[in-house]
């Protein structure tokens, strides 16, 4: 049947779950840290990472070579979608847990820092898909060709849309700080 | 620049050692990339790859739709994917669906709102029948257009940002055939632990025919494998369109109303989809499209002055338009806006 085609020569390779397996095991933490990027929230990010593989599983073939794009750009954006709609972001984010490096502030700065990082999140979640989806993927680690990759965008384009996007967020962090 | 070594080199990385406003422009940008990246930083999560592994597997939601998983072409045939799922768009969401009992000779789509539950009752029916091919779709890619009766949609304007590179493609017309069969229903319920409403006696042996295509059409989009990438790589079109002559269903034995009723009182068929069905006023004019409503939207459009749907998922990053004209199905679809998508389909000739 023409739907089987070559699935006889993919067998003797691997099965799809056994592909899928591999595939989890290679991209889960990365998966999990681009949602933690932009929700600072380890166990939504986990939910995040959940409902991404789930999809993926249901609707794609293990053994696509898109499939590291494919969930890459799903975490992004279901991660962004959950920023904009999330009330409860706001609570969360103070109660966020601190890197190493605010232990170093004293509290009028590290409160500074924080009311600064729950406005970087509140406009991220108003930035369109793409760039922000690209300012994301980037500061979850991937090269540009693989952000690229993801978004299905030129290698050409990450290092604008990187750029401008930062721009519009400092924008918004200092606008707001000012205020 | 500022974060990517690899372009710091060489004449552009001398001009910037030497021209002062192209160095405060860098510094801008270099303390704006500085200050984001302090902003956006959060502790390393602690993951337990196992533990999430064994949660997604026991989700049941984890289990393929409709008993189907993209890409249905595998490896082998993976260069033809895109363009085999643009042309084949209309043709797949059809068999999809007339293998859960519709006809069609449509004139019109309608969008379908469906929900999991209703995808995995539908996703049953596949095991209540016997599904052949009579007549199997042959595919063929070429970079040039194709000759024949039937022309690949032409483009009038590209949105900006999409590549020139075209490839041109076509699907042979092909014939399928469902088969119901009450003993398979009841084999399959039973393997399921499920009680099933009796299929009509007429129901039992009555043969579905599909047929669909030819279809031909244009994937806008370097499908080469990017440098440096595996021998399996490729890169994802950015605008598909296609168009097929339009799909129909025959059948023996059964009527349409007797199908509709039999899918409304299966096991896990929402209301709302009960509703949809109820609310069809003749099922053999229309083309169904079935939109998850979980990851998925849709609306009506009207497209080049006849009714279509314009489908756009949750992420804001893809976007289709399917509309029948001239005894054609026509499809736009690709990782743009759907204002581009309605403007291509719109100035499509």
């Amino acid at each position: 049947m023409g739907l089987n085609l070559g699935a006889r020569r993919l067998t003797a390779v691997r099965t799809d779950e056994e592909a899928f397996e591999a595939l989890f095991t290679a991209e889960y933490a990365r998966v999990v840290r681009i949602a933690n990027r932009v929700l600072a929230d380890p166990h939504e990010a986990e939910d995040v990472a959940q409902e991404v593989f789930v999809d993926f599983h249901r609707l794609h073939s293990a053994t696509a070579q898109y499939g590291p794009a494919w969930l890459h750009r799903a975490a992004a954006h279901a991660s962004l979608n959950r920023l904009r709609g999330s009330r409860r972001r706001q609570k969360r984010e103070l109660a966020q847990a601190l890197d190493e490096g605010d232990k170093m502030l004293d509290p009028q700065k590290q409160a500074e820092l924080e009311e600064d990082r729950r406005r970087l999140r509140q406009a991220l979640g108003r930035m369109a898909p793409k760039p922000a989806a690209v300012l994301v993927l980037r500061a979850s680690g991937l090269s540009y060709a693989e952000v690229a990759q993801a978004l299905g965008v030129g290698i050409g384009q990450i290092g604008t849309l990187l750029r401008r996007a930062e721009a519009t967020l400092r924008k918004e962090v200092t606008r707001g700080t000012s205020e | 620049m500022v974060d990517d070594p690899d372009a710091r080199v060489g004449a552009d990385a001398a001009h910037l050692e030497t021209c002062s406003e192209c160095k405060a422009n860098f510094q801008v940008i270099a303390d704006d990339a500085r200050a984001v990246a302090t902003l956006l930083a959060v502790p390393d999560p602690r993951i337990d790859v196992d533990g999430a592994f064994a949660r997604v597997m026991r989700e049941p939601k984890a289990q393929p739709a409709l008993g189907l998983r993209l890409p249905i072409f595998r490896p082998a045939r993976r260069p033809a994917l895109a363009l085999v799922a643009a042309l084949a768009t209309a043709a797949v969401v059809v068999v999809a669906f007339a293998a859960g009992g519709f006809f069609f000779q449509p004139t019109k789509v309608q969008a379908v709102p469906i929900t999991l539950s209703d995808l995995q009752a539908l996703s049953q029916l596949a095991d209540y029948g016997t599904f052949n091919w009579t007549k199997e779709p042959q595919f063929q890619i070429s970079p040039t257009a194709p000759e024949g009766d039937l022309q690949p949609p032409v483009v009038s304007k590209l949105p900006a940002g999409v590549s020139t590179t075209v490839t041109y493609g076509q699907m042979s017309q092909a014939v399928a055939t469902f088969k119901f069969s009450a003993e398979k229903a009841a084999a399959a319920a039973a393997a399921q632990g499920k009680s099933l409403p009796k299929m009509p006696a007429n129901m039992d042996g009555a043969t579905l025919t599909i047929t669909v295509g030819p279809a031909v059409g244009e994937v806008y989009g370097n499908l080469e494998q990017p440098s440096g990438a595996s021998g399996n790589d490729i890169n994802l079109p950015q605008l598909i369109v296609a168009k097929s002559i339009s799909p129909t269903v025959t059948a023996t034995q059964v009527s349409v109303t007797e199908i509709e009723d039999y899918i409304v009182q299966l096991p896990g068929i929402s209301d709302e989809l009960k509703k949809t069905i109820g609310a069809i006023g003749d099922p053999t004019k229309t083309l169904f499209i079935p939109v998850p409503v979980e990851y998925g939207t849709s609306k009506a459009v009207n497209v080049q002055g006849v009714d279509g749907v314009a489908l756009g998922d949750n992420t804001g990053v893809g976007s289709a338009v399917v509309w029948i004209k001239g005894g054609h199905v026509w499809v736009v679809a690709g990782s743009i806006k759907q204002s581009d998508a309605l403007d291509i389909a719109n100035n499509l000739k």
